[in-house]
């Protein structure tokens, strides 16, 4: 039976991705004057000249593609991501690539979570440029989301080589807090001491402290250390996230909506959302639903599968669909394997009622004498 | 040695953070419709996207208005020439552009531009070039949706760029039914359209609801016979098919067409009436007359859904046939599944005194709940 309703629900999705695909209802705006759309800093027209510019000179290029990506980083926007591409395009043609070309092209690819691929650009770069520490920062974060976490150490290890060693007891110590001594790696961060750093430094810092408070069940710390984060940097979406997931688990709703209100337009959010707005019984939550599932539907009519952890969340938690759920959180697992991966193959398996079927993802948990109260680990 | 940690604390800005992207990457809609030698379709475009192509925002106020999208339009349409070509047999399509649109999608607005495309000969297949967006936004992709013969198949185009430009050309073969399978499919849609639209069917059963009764003053009486009732339904049911193959057939072929909202409206109240004759009945012999008067615009009805599913050229008669026959079959498995169920329960009160007059009222109502939807806008 339940097969039938999974089939069923294939049909809404393929229906949905076709109206997302299909949907015109195009119109004649009223006024010359109607707005259409707001263009966000780095998308004019005008910047068109820059980019020309930055196929002439790798040091146009370079920052250029710095700002794009960050700009990815603070509005959620996947489209700045492309531009990096463009304008990294042709000097990744020339023979050798500058270095410092192949470390944006990685962190692009780890963004993108093409992270095979980004292991391989980084490697060329660490070997044009071996204490290159952005390289060596990047290869750690892409090791530690696959779980190789002996290689993310060592990466670890050699990037606290080349910058001051808070920041490498920064990158060793949330290692060791995922390798079985949570409670230590935690309280060797709490003693740092952000004095003088930048704040995304220390955004860096009170994230990683905040994720640890979670996994420790110390709900009161973790919401301390997100709030500091935002205070800090409004715009990291990330951590605003976490912390809605804190309060939505604490069956917070209504203090959750008002953390998201006006983020609707970041996916990963707008699904925080629909979970708040669904134990609300707020009407907006058929929207919100809409809106998730023809964003879900895009992104599978063209094939990538960035979002897989918060499809199988939105599968579970609002589309009650738990086979379906399982189904991507185990492709999620062979992708990713954070703490959050985990606990979404561990929910989606529960509630399909086969439990063993997250039994790879707690091998590997157990094995990593990894620790978190929200599953019970 | 000194600059170190501030070269590094710069690029640790763009690492540090979320590996989780919000926004979907760029999509452009491709919508194609292929109907002998003419392609008919839309390129949609997000605004943002228009604006990294030609330049929309004239004022650099870092909005777009409609006044700055609609003096931007011959710029976008040569935009579009030069980066899509359509072909066929004979070599590349004409395209000439309507006005352009908006279109809004759940992700903000959508400039809509319509186009024509002539291509010469029919077209046994098509090519597509697709290269929009392909310097500025490596990662933009169109979505298309490729309609020919009532078949509709999608891609995703475009990336040519990481390919080396292999990618940018694509080819679709375009399927052109047997007989046999135009057929079957219309005869399906034809069944699919009389259960679905449920109308057509409480149309009829109003008028074959007293066929197994006899009216006399003030009070309904059982036939004492099959033969009666039967010869009543075969004349109602003929009747009305007669009469919507012929308006079915003259609006196929374009001889005469009505506009949509007021067949559906006039078969909304067509329902009224043939419900209500049976609670206070007016016309009590020879029903078959309403039945052919109303059924001339039921065929309008059934005309506008085998108009949006197109009839495919070279079968335009069989599938038109087709479709017809299904509409009887099915209307006749229904007519064969209720009818006999009347006849057995004729003479009781139930019949005469509760299904009589509350189920036609009920059927009343409901169409006029229809009809007031379809009237009034």
């Amino acid at each position: 039976m339940s097969e039938r309703i999974s089939f069923a629900y294939a049909a809404v999705l393929l229906s949905a991705a076709w109206s997302s695909l299909a949907q015109a209802d195009p119109y004649v705006p009223s006024g010359e004057n109607a707005v259409l759309a707001e263009l966000p800093a780095g998308t004019r027209y005008a910047d068109v000249s820059a980019r020309r510019l930055a196929r002439a000179r790798v040091d146009v290029a370079i920052p250029l593609a710095q700002f794009y990506i960050q700009q990815s980083r603070v509005s959620g926007d996947l489209r700045f991501l492309g531009y990096a591409e463009a304008v990294l395009a042709p000097w990744l043609e020339k023979n050798p690539p500058p270095p410092d070309v192949l470390v944006l092209q990685a962190t692009l690819q780890q963004s993108r979570h093409e992270f095979t691929a980004s292991l391989a650009t980084l490697e060329r770069a660490i070997a044009a440029r071996p204490n290159d520490p952005q390289a060596l920062l990047t290869r750690a974060t892409v090791l530690r989301v696959l779980g190789r976490y002996p290689q993310a150490d060592a990466a670890c290890q050699a990037f606290s080589r080349v910058v001051e060693p808070r920041l490498g007891a920064l990158c060793t110590q949330s290692l060791r807090g995922l390798r079985g001594d949570l409670e230590g790696a935690y309280s060797a961060l709490r003693q740092v001491s952000p004095q003088g750093w930048l704040n995304a430094e220390k955004s860096w810092l009170y994230s990683e402290l905040g994720e640890m408070a979670v996994r420790l069940g110390r709900d009161d710390d973790a919401q301390r250390w997100f709030q500091r984060d935002l205070t800090l940097v409004p715009t990291d979406f990330y951590v605003r996230g976490a912390y809605a997931d804190l309060l939505l688990r604490q069956r917070r709703p209504a203090e959750a909506l008002a953390l998201l209100n006006g983020q609707e337009r970041f996916e990963p959010l707008l699904l925080r959302i629909a979970i708040a707005q669904r134990q609300l019984h707020d009407p907006g939550h058929t929207q919100s639903r809409g809106r998730l599932r023809a964003a879900f539907a895009e992104e599978t009519q063209r094939g990538e599968a960035v979002h897989r952890r918060e499809q199988a969340r939105f599968l579970l938690e609002v589309e009650d669909q738990a086979k379906l759920s399982l189904r991507v959180a185990l492709e999620n697992w062979t992708v990713q394997r954070e703490p959050d991966d985990v606990l979404a193959l561990i929910n989606a398996a529960n509630a399909a009622g086969s439990s063993a079927a997250a039994e790879p993802a707690l091998n590997f948990v157990r094995a990593q004498g990894q620790y978190d109260a929200r599953a019970s680990l | 040695m000194n600059n170190l940690p501030k070269l590094c604390c710069m690029l640790i800005l763009i690492l540090v953070g979320p590996l989780a992207q919000a926004h979907i990457a760029s999509n452009g809609f491709l919508t194609l419709k292929v109907d002998g030698a003419q392609v008919s379709g839309a390129m949609e475009l997000a605004i943002r996207d228009g604006e990294l192509a030609v330049g929309l925002d004239h004022n650099s106020d870092g909005k777009v208005t409609w006044g700055e999208l609609r003096s931007s339009q011959t710029a976008l349409q040569s935009y579009v020439l030069g980066h899509l070509r359509l072909g066929g047999d004979a070599g590349q399509c004409r395209v000439g552009f309507s006005l352009v649109q908006v279109n809004e999608r759940t992700d903000g607005s959508y400039l809509w531009l319509p186009f024509t495309a002539d291509c010469g000969v029919r077209l046994e297949r098509l090519s597509i070039d697709y290269r929009i967006l392909d310097a500025e936004d490596p990662s933009h992709r169109g979505l298309l949706t490729l309609t020919a013969n009532g078949t509709a198949q999608t891609a995703v185009l475009g990336g040519a760029s990481a390919s080396g430009g292999a990618l940018a050309l694509r080819q679709f073969e375009l399927e052109h039914p047997s007989s046999w399978s135009a057929f079957s499919e219309y005869l399906r849609a034809g069944i699919g359209h009389i259960w679905s639209g449920i109308d057509h069917l409480l149309f009829l059963l109003s008028l074959l609801l007293p066929a197994v009764l006899l009216r006399r003053p003030n009070r309904w009486e059982a036939v004492p016979v099959a033969a009666p009732a039967f010869v009543n339904i075969v004349k109602v049911v003929t009747a009305f098919t007669l009469a919507h193959s012929i308006t079915l057939s003259l609006a196929a072929f374009d001889v005469l067409r009505l506009p949509s909202r007021l067949t559906e409206s006039v078969i909304a109240a067509s329902i009224i009436v043939a419900a209500l004759n049976n609670v206070f009945p007016r016309v009590t012999e020879g029903r078959w007359r309403i039945a052919f008067a109303f059924g001339l615009l039921h065929g309008f009805g059934f005309a506008s859904v085998l108009a949006e599913m197109g009839l495919p050229q070279g079968a335009r008669l069989v599938s038109l046939v087709a479709f017809n026959v299904g509409v009887e079959a099915g209307q006749l498995a229904v007519v064969l599944a209720v009818m006999p169920l009347a006849y057995l329960l004729r003479a009781t009160a139930f019949y005469r005194r509760g299904v009589m007059p509350w189920g036609s009222s009920a059927i009343a109502c409901l169409a006029l709940v229809w009809f007031v939807h379809r009237a009034m806008p």
